[in-house]
């Protein structure tokens, strides 16, 4: 994990992602929305560019924030892609005192963020926050082999 | 309902060990057979646990190598993992295996070393012991294992009013158990003040509030019910139930309930016939103070949100109404992950044998293990009762 820190690229719109994204044989199928099939690369394709992407179940309605191949409540496969709100609360948190191998800081914050009616990890920046703060979408982490991970910041 | 007996138990010290695992785990393989009265050659097939060998220690393929060391080679041996519930899985699988006829006598175990003994420093070991959080929607943003619980405790503190102090009971209570268990870890006993003096892991969790990295091994000797009555002192499996739950932590539906202990627990405690009520005593996964006060609502021995006030309230202690983590937990006893599931079901076995020695509880009838891994998204919970 480098620990560095990235900033969004300007917000595409969904339209330009799309075209490039669905243009892209690795990326697969297209889903029903048009927004492209959800993989861990088009996740974070659209983290990096400032956009955060989860999946709808239309079967039981569980919204999701990390991408999968089936809904993990119910098991349907028609799961659909949607675009989450960069703004949300801080479901809970926590510091980070002892870091894993790879993070060069101590004492930074991790938190679930509940974003729409899904939630998602991220790391924040900036001010100490605690339970319930109103957060907005600030970039991204890089972790090993340069996987990011959100970065939220107080809205 | 009996689905197999425990008839031989062994466990080593859990502490630090510079023996290789195929040495430690042959100490308490030979414990458990020796307990049992039967030889290497009475076992039908072996249900091994080990966590992260290939990671900490570079050394996979176990299963057949520890067999071989203990004079098994040639019956079947199947390695499991699944994170801290590693041997708990292994120790499933064992049950069903004599349960269903497919083998007469089965040997349930393992092994593991998390201790600066692998060359490893808290650092490689924090990175380790955190790939069992999700690789892609989790661990970039720098999450640790104590992070992981301190997310759930930290909500789980919002909502039901839990504080800090009451997590330093829980470490309190079990530092003193585990002063009376000879093959625990620490035997030491610590204040509440110290407690809450340590430094800060991952907030709210210090020091105290973690347990530590340990080397060991367990395991037990298991035959189906009818073959029980054969040795000397069969200890009866009523119940285990195996649950898992989605990951990442986000997707969870509510994080701090860990449902899959609640669907386990269910599970298990239908199969045995007993309500949470009748439990008379308890080892749950305490990984961190917090993962304890969870356990202990997830389990229904005490009600939900009062977890971390009945421990503060001696409630759980082991004079207190419904004992838990005798054994000193994994805050005290230790955590050698692979080695930390059938470990309790050696506890339990002593328990209600009566064999406990210093940390013997009174009127031990009924006992329930707790064995959870990674984000709790695998639980895995056993009943076990005094053969009638």
């Amino acid at each position: 994990m480098s620990g560095t820190e990235g900033t969004a690229d300007e917000p595409e719109t969904p339209d330009e992602a799309d075209s490039g994204t669905g243009s892209d044989p690795e990326s697969g199928e297209e889903s029903g929305s048009d927004l492209p099939v959800l993989t861990h690369r088009t996740w974070s394709e659209a983290l990096r560019s400032g956009r955060l992407l989860g999946q709808s179940c239309p079967d039981c309605g569980h919204v999701a924030g990390a991408p999968k191949a089936a809904c993990a409540r119910c098991g349907s496969r028609s799961i659909e892609t949607v675009e989450l709100p960069t703004t949300g609360e801080v479901y809970t948190e926590t510091t980070v005192m002892v870091p894993p191998e790879g993070v060069e800081e101590r004492g930074y914050q991790v938190a679930v963020v509940q974003v729409g009616e899904a939630r998602v990890m991220g790391r924040i920046e900036g001010e100490t926050v605690t339970i319930g703060e109103e957060l907005r979408l600030a970039g991204y982490v890089t972790g090993e082999r340069n996987d990011p991970g959100p970065l939220f910041e107080p809205a | 309902m009996t689905r197999a007996s425990v008839v031989g138990a062994g466990m080593t010290e859990f502490g630090v060990h510079e023996e290789p695992l195929a040495e430690l785990f042959g100490e308490a393989a030979f414990g458990a057979l020796d307990d049992a009265g039967v030889e290497p050659g009475d076992i039908d097939a072996l249900y091994f646990g080990n966590a992260m060998g290939g990671q900490t220690e570079n050394d996979t393929h176990l299963a057949p190598k520890v067999a071989s060391h203990v004079g098994m080679a040639g019956i079947p041996a199947q390695r499991y993992e699944d994170a801290c519930a590693t041997s708990a899985n292994a120790f499933k699988n064992a049950v069903e295996a004599v349960e269903s006829g497919r083998h007469d006598v089965v040997l349930a175990g393992g092994v593991e070393r998390c201790t600066a003994e692998t060359g490893l420093d808290t650092p490689a070991m924090t990175r380790i012991f955190g790939s069992a959080s999700h690789r892609q929607y989790e661990q970039p943003t720098g999450i640790t294992f104590p992070g992981v619980f301190a997310l759930f405790t930290k909500r789980h503190m919002h909502e039901h009013g839990t504080t800090e102090e009451h997590l330093a009971h829980v470490a309190v209570k079990n530092h003193a158990n585990g002063t009376r268990n000879s093959k625990a870890h620490f035997g030491k006993e610590v204040t509440v003040e110290e407690a809450m003096e340590g430094p800060v892991v991952a907030d709210p969790f210090r020091l105290m509030d973690c347990c530590p990295f340990s080397d060991g091994a367990s395991a037990v000797v298991l035959v189906s019910e009818d073959s029980a009555d054969s040795f000397d002192a069969p200890v009866d499996v009523t119940g285990v139930g195996h649950a898992t739950d989605v990951v990442p932590i986000g997707d969870k539906e509510t994080p701090h309930v860990t449902q899959a202990a609640r669907d386990a627990a269910s599970e298990a405690y239908g199969q045995a016939g007993v309500s949470a009520a009748e439990v008379d005593f308890a080892e749950v996964h305490d990984c961190f103070t917090g993962a304890e006060v969870l356990a202990s609502e997830a389990l229904g021995l005490v009600p939900d949100g009062e977890g971390g006030f009945a421990a503060a309230e001696g409630r759980t202690a082991r004079d207190g109404e419904i004992p838990i983590n005798a054994s000193g937990g994994l805050k005290a006893k230790g955590h050698p992950i692979g080695a930390t599931g059938t470990g309790q079901i050696v506890e339990l076995t002593e328990q209600l044998r009566g064999d406990a020695g210093a940390h013997q509880l009174p009127g031990a009838g009924t006992g329930v293990a707790h064995n959870l891994g990674g984000d709790a998204a695998t639980t895995v919970v056993t009943v076990m009762g005094v053969r009638a």
